[in-house]
């Protein structure tokens, strides 16, 4: 590795069984977002803003589309010779039969033989189910700087909230004391982003002895940061104070979409210094008809409107057509609402048509709906 | 298969000339709808229709379309069988008249004859339209003509393509004229710069016109030649969108025109994408103050106010207030709050915040330089 000495490797998990089917046909990392994204655009577009070339996304489930998504590492410029994106799925090996990644520890020890190849100094794991913009290179200089053995990112949360996160409590200077996994009685409010530095060849021997222990779950929160701990290592606490938000849910990911109508902005997507890359569409830019109504939307290239949005996020190819009513809602590309139709509260996944007349969701439902079906039309 | 021709995009020919935005751009650099180039048209063209291996000729403000166009990856030429040469060509800064498209072959010689292919399709860099060429050099392989030309018939051609040149064309569908539009007919065949011939034969034509005349363009020539009937020369009639951007209003038309779904329909098809390169631009915030009717908004813009008829441009700002009414707004424009503006096309990076109100009409629209503050 020429350029900067620490890799990436994105855990993007197992199916992300909360989506339900948004993940029936697509890996979590490749669910759409915000318009002209995909999850995994941003620690993507993170890693390249931040000057790390080789990154490897983890995943058990894997789909075609994710594969052939991040292997186009030209989106996000991380295409040059000394550049890649790898998706790294389990493996045959000749020395042991082919494992599931048995824990988000196991899946990097699985991979030990990728990594060596790039004889990287430091390592970043990331997860593939956050949206926030984080400069990497300084979380690295923060470890670099201080000596650490690992360094953990973490962001302060309501104490009143604190129990339903991963706790760091740390001293004066910042150095992690102790982890607690969803205590019941939080003594700090830090709660860990699960994105972790490490320095390569002190993780690797962790892993090794990891990867035999049969009482292990293999599991970075369980096992590797407490025996490091355990160990007397050196652990850091990392603070971000930006916008970050965990998509895992339907209602979260909805959320996470509304946050772009918010006029705050605090994701800023516009900024030109720390772009979040994409694929780009082909298409027409955005067409407003002379009859439509927009009212807080977020849309993007592509999208036809020719009735009413509100509150909602527009993505690329969607069409509300005349007469139809979207509303806080979230059209995922290419999703269609025909004429007459309303939709309210809902997200409607990718390709998804919403017959003429059809009446879906409403303004006081608790949950968000995910609307993965056509829904035919009301004649 | 490998493909029998390969392509030339032409520089900006001497009688186009569009007030103001060609101060700082050629006309194939000129912003379309918002988030393409003219110059993506011709391209996509030859790419879409396997045509993979295309010459662009540049004359002045190279770096415009050098940036844009790249290597061609956008346009996905990026394979190394693809090849996109552009050339620049500049060598009579002191008198106009010897700039002809001529020159720029002639200067380029050796690169012509190095091709291997045996045809050549001609497209011009300020026209917006869709072709299938490799269906138009089959035809024209069949047809055993020695040139085919592209026109499109028009019926305003009193106050419209002015600038162009218009064919007559006979039963057979044969050329027999080729002249300057005068504006005395409504109806007319547009020669639409886009002709086949072999490679040879093309050769041959830029150095008969150099002995000719050192001043006379490709198709000046054509017009000499059609005359003698020297050569078999057939017209083919191109259907669909057809726009040529040669001055401010047909420059302002021709975007406004694509609001109408069933141009847009045309010209936008499935399969046949227009390709750009992309700025990853984030999509466009329209806040609850605002009011979009008939528009087009490219992304990374953020309306607070009012737009109707328009065609809006990357990252623009619409004030609070703001009226933008039939205008063709450019990338990173910022229109104040409480400005009302109508007719009008604005230039990259205007600014009009002081300036409360700017009125011209669709049949004149008035322009706002880039970078301007008002």
């Amino acid at each position: 590795m020429k350029q900067g000495n620490m890799l990436a490797m994105i855990l993007a998990g197992g199916r992300g069984s909360r989506l339900h089917e948004l993940t029936d046909k697509v890996a979590k990392p490749a669910v759409s977002y915000g318009g002209k994204y995909r999850i995994v655009d941003f620690p993507l577009s993170n890693c390249a803003n931040s000057g790390i070339n080789i990154v490897g996304v983890l995943t058990q489930y894997e789909s075609v589309l994710l594969n052939s998504y991040v292997a186009a590492g030209s989106r996000w410029g991380l295409d040059s010779d000394d550049a890649g994106v790898f998706v790294l799925t389990p493996r045959e090996k000749a020395d042991s039969g082919l494992d599931v990644y048995r824990g988000t520890a196991d899946a990097i020890s699985q991979n030990i033989d990728f990594i060596d190849q790039y004889n990287p100094e430091y390592l970043l794991i990331l997860s593939g189910d956050h949206i926030y913009k984080m400069n990497y290179d300084k979380m690295l200089q923060a470890h670099i700087e201080q000596g650490a053995n690992a360094t953990i990112a973490v962001r302060p949360v309501p104490i009143k909230e604190a129990s339903r996160f991963g706790i760091m409590n740390t001293n004066e200077d910042g150095d992690i004391v102790e982890f607690e996994e969803k205590p019941a009685h939080p003594k700090s409010n830090l709660a860990s982003m699960g994105i972790y530095i490490f320095t390569w060849k002190d993780l690797r021997k962790l892993l090794i002895s990891d990867m035999k222990d049969p009482d292990s779950d293999h599991d970075f929160g369980k096992n590797i940061i407490p025996t490091m701990l355990a160990e007397n290592k050196k652990l850091i606490a990392y603070r971000f104070e930006g916008y970050w938000k965990d998509v895992g849910t339907i209602d979260s990911l909805w959320e996470a979409n509304m946050d772009l109508l918010d006029e705050k902005d605090e994701l800023d997507l516009s900024d030109p210094t720390w772009r979040i890359y994409s694929e780009d569409a082909s298409s027409l830019p955005a067409y407003i008809g002379p009859d439509a109504v927009l009212d807080r939307v977020y849309l993007t290239q592509g999208t036809q409107v020719e009735g009413t949005a509100k509150n909602s996020v527009l993505s690329t190819l969607s069409q509300v057509k005349a007469g139809a009513k979207v509303i806080d809602t979230v059209l995922m590309p290419n999703a269609k609402v025909e004429e007459g139709a309303t939709v309210t509260r809902a997200i409607v996944a990718s390709g998804v048509k919403i017959g003429k007349g059809a009446v879906v969701g409403s303004a006081d439902s608790e949950n968000i709906i995910l609307v993965s079906k056509n829904v035919k039309g009301v004649e | 298969m490998a493909a029998k021709a390969f392509g030339i995009v032409t520089s900006t020919p001497r009688r186009v000339n569009v007030y103001g935005l060609q101060d700082y751009r050629p006309a194939g650099a000129f912003t379309f709808i918002g988030k393409f180039r003219v110059i993506d048209f011709p391209i996509s063209n030859f790419s879409n229709s396997g045509i993979k291996n295309i010459q662009v000729y540049l004359n002045k403000h190279p770096k415009a379309l050098t940036d844009h166009l790249g290597t061609g990856r956008s346009y996905n030429l990026n394979s190394k069988r693809d090849r996109l040469q552009l050339f620049y060509c500049n060598h009579h800064m002191e008198n106009e008249v010897y700039n002809t498209d001529v020159s720029d072959y002639l200067d380029n010689l050796h690169h012509l004859e190095d091709l291997p292919q045996e045809y050549v399709i001609i497209a011009p860099c300020y026209m917006v339209y869709k072709q299938d060429f490799s269906t138009l050099l089959d035809d024209h392989i069949l047809s055993g003509a020695d040139i085919t030309m592209l026109y499109h018939r028009v019926n305003n051609a009193r106050d419209h393509f002015l600038n162009c040149r218009v064919m007559g064309v006979d039963q057979d569908q044969m050329v027999t004229s080729l002249e300057i539009n005068r504006g005395n007919r409504q109806n007319q065949c547009v020669f639409m710069d886009t002709y086949i011939l072999k490679k040879s034969l093309f050769i041959d034509l830029v150095q008969r016109t150099a002995k000719y005349s050192s001043t006379y363009s490709l198709s000046q020539m054509l017009s000499v030649l059609i005359k003698r009937e020297e050569y078999e020369i057939r017209g083919v009639q191109h259907k669909g969108f057809f726009a040529s951007v040669d001055d401010l209003q047909s420059y302002y038309e021709s975007n406004l025109s694509l609001l109408d779904p069933k141009n847009a329909r045309d010209l936008f098809q499935d399969g046949w994408w227009i390709y750009t390169r992309t700025t990853d631009s984030n999509p466009s915030r329209i806040y609850d103050t605002a009011t979009v009717k008939n528009s087009m908004i490219a992304n990374g813009c953020q309306v607070e106010g009012t737009v109707e008829n328009s065609v809006v441009g990357r990252a623009v700002h619409i004030g609070k207030g703001a009226v933008v009414r039939n205008c063709v707004i450019l990338d990173h424009a910022r229109i104040g709050d409480g400005v009302t503006l109508d007719s009008q096309i604005v230039d990259k990076y205007a600014q009009i915040i002081r300036t409360k109100e700017i009125i011209g009409t669709p049949g004149q629209p008035g322009y706002v330089h880039r970078a301007d503050r008002l």
